[in-house]
């Protein structure tokens, strides 16, 4: 038995860096293709629900590796029926290159054609079509990625609708996709302060190694972190191998934006206050991020969060209740549950980590933290039994007493990373997203693209 | 019977009641970090505020939440202006009901940040 653990592999065996660096190369590759325009999916109120160069990303600095591109039809059928791709990995959701019929008509492309996509108007990446095919039914499609009570009556608890902002990205699918392989080839640069946070798996990995760390337990964020999720990082973390973790990374899903959420760049300093309070030392404590609109499918999306993070070359994840979870659609344990024995109708009978083409990471599943009076102290909810005297960490307190600018006291948030909320608070007039927020930033994006003449 | 609120504090309120014979009402939790005063809220005031600003509600305990945020920071201003936590601070704060709904109607999009050094 060997007592310590190494860095896994990444999924698939390999990492893919589909990223060309090499301009004369680039504009070769680009040469003479018709062009497309990148748009965001719009919802039918015409409300911006995701951009797919936030996949192309993903996908081309290895993050869902190994998946190379957008899914030809077959590959889509097989992750719907047993979350794998053809290569028989497994993973979640379908990933697709979808435009109109219009733009297809316009395009006047086919199998074996190259298209150059462009990002605000400038060279971005090429995408060589292997396939195209139609969604017949984007309907039949939400309903098909996210599962039902009657096909999935072991973790959905009710059917999805237009209340689920990920059912919504399915259904506002175009209907045409062209499939096959992304290469960017003039790489986006990120605008401050997303800059210092971007480690794509080979970056991730590298800086693991510089650091010494090969046992890493991600956290899983959309928020700015209080106190209870500082001890939850902290304490998971003891879980490593022969001792505690030697890193813990925070990985923030950055993406579409609703209404509320705390804005990204809080999110992104709020963790890294963390750090630089030293509540967590820096030499110990990494924050990065992912680009991706949540399609907050609990269960799936912690699949993903596996894959991602793997792939970065983490050892351990944790998951909490409700993971990535919105409304009540799934059981509040679905992803615990899938991490611990499977779901048999998502394809899995056994946890992600035991089936054949599964994962490596580690899950470390985890409950609650509140202050207990008693205890005088922060208090795991499977050790401390006084539940009467139990103060939680309210979000919806902890939202309330931020909005009315109360300086919260430091076993609640710290003040580093209060003040980090409020510095972006000064910045967009509301401490959360508000509507000029999203929309602004999904026409901002996270990213400016140098000149590339083609 | 009669409802409470609860009103928050942090260091720059507490300054604003120092020597009011308040800080004898104060209440503690998270281990005596969070400061707060719980008011009583008799029946007619509560159902004032429940009337006036259609997201607040009572809670399981009989606490009044989710007033507009430019309500809580009023009430504040009152208490620490008249330097009690009797019912005319509620008189007084409902006094200036157009000032607080015209910046709770802003509240969704706009909330003024705190004077912090950042
Ligand atoms: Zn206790």
């Amino acid at each position: 038995m060997s007592l310590r653990m190494t860095t896994p592999p990444p999924h698939g065996g390999r990492l893919e860096e589909r990223v060309v660096r090499d301009p004369v190369l680039a504009k070769k590759l680009a040469k003479g293709c018709p062009v497309y325009d990148i748009k965001p999916t719009l919802s039918d109120k015409g409300v911006p629900v995701r951009n797919v160069y936030r996949e192309i990303m993903s996908i081309c600095y290895g993050f869902f590796s190994p998946v190379e591109g957008s899914m030809k039809e077959a590959e889509v059928e097989r992750v719907l029926n047993e979350r794998r791709l053809l290569n028989d990995w497994i993973f979640p959701y379908p990933l697709v290159f979808d435009i109109s019929e219009e733009d297809y008509k316009q395009l006047g492309v086919t199998a074996g054609d190259r298209v150059l996509l462009r990002l605000k108007g400038k060279p971005f990446a090429i995408l060589d079509v292997d396939e195209v095919w139609r969604i017949k039914d984007t309907t039949e499609l939400a309903h098909r990625v996210f599962g039902t009570p009657e096909k999935n009556p072991e973790v959905v608890q009710e059917p999805f609708n237009a209340k689920h902002p990920g059912w919504v990205i399915y259904k506002s699918l175009n209907p045409v996709v062209l499939a096959g392989k992304y290469r960017i080839i003039n790489e986006p640069k990120f605008r401050p302060p997303f800059d210092r946070f971007w480690l794509p798996p080979l970056k991730s990995r590298e800086e693991y190694k510089k650091r010494g760390w090969t046992t890493v337990i991600n956290h899983q964020t959309r928020n700015v972190p209080h106190v209870g999720h500082e001890h939850l990082m902290k304490n998971a973390a003891y879980m490593g191998d022969i001792e505690p973790c030697h890193g813990i990374q925070v990985n923030a899903i950055i993406g579409v934006k609703r209404k509320g959420d705390y804005p990204d760049e809080s999110i992104l300093e709020g963790h890294e206050a963390v750090n630089l309070g030293n509540y967590i030392k820096p030499q110990r404590h990494l924050v990065t991020f992912t680009l991706w609109d949540m399609r907050y499918g609990n269960p799936l999306e912690s699949m993903l969060h596996g894959i991602i993070r793997q792939n970065m070359g983490c050892t351990h994840h944790m998951f909490g209740r409700d993971h990535a979870a919105v409304g009540e659609y799934y059981d509040m344990f679905a992803t615990q549950t899938l991490w611990d024995k499977g779901i048999p109708s998502f394809g899995f009978d056994k946890s992600v980590c035991e089936v054949e083409y599964g994962l490596h990471i580690r899950p470390q599943n985890m409950r609650e933290f509140w202050y207990c009076p008693l205890c005088q102290e922060i208090a795991y909810s499977e050790s401390c039994g006084h539940t009467k005297e139990k103060e939680k960490f309210s979000g919806s307190f902890i939202r309330g007493m931020v909005g009315e600018g109360i300086f919260p006291p430091r076993v609640i948030f710290r003040p580093e990373v209060y003040t980090a909320v409020v510095k972006w608070w000064k910045e967009f007039n509301f401490p959360f997203c508000n509507q000029n927020y999203v929309v602004q930033q999904e026409q901002k994006l996270e990213v400016d693209l140098p000149d590339l003449d083609v | 019977m009669s409802k409470l609120f609860v009103v928050l504090l942090d260091d720059k309120r507490v300054n604003a009641i120092k020597g009011s014979g308040l800080e004898d009402k104060i209440e503690y939790m998270f281990g005596g970090n969070l400061r707060a005063f719980t008011m009583e809220m008799p029946d007619e005031k509560a159902n004032t505020i429940l009337k006036e600003f259609d997201t607040a509600r009572t809670d399981t305990r009989g606490c009044i939440t989710d007033t507009p945020l430019a309500f809580n920071r009023t009430l504040f201003e009152e208490i620490a202006k008249a330097k009690s936590l009797g019912p005319e601070v509620v008189d007084n704060t409902m006094a200036r009901l157009d000032e607080i709904k015209e910046l709770a109607a802003k509240e969704s999009d706009y909330l003024p940040a705190p004077d912090i050094p950042t």
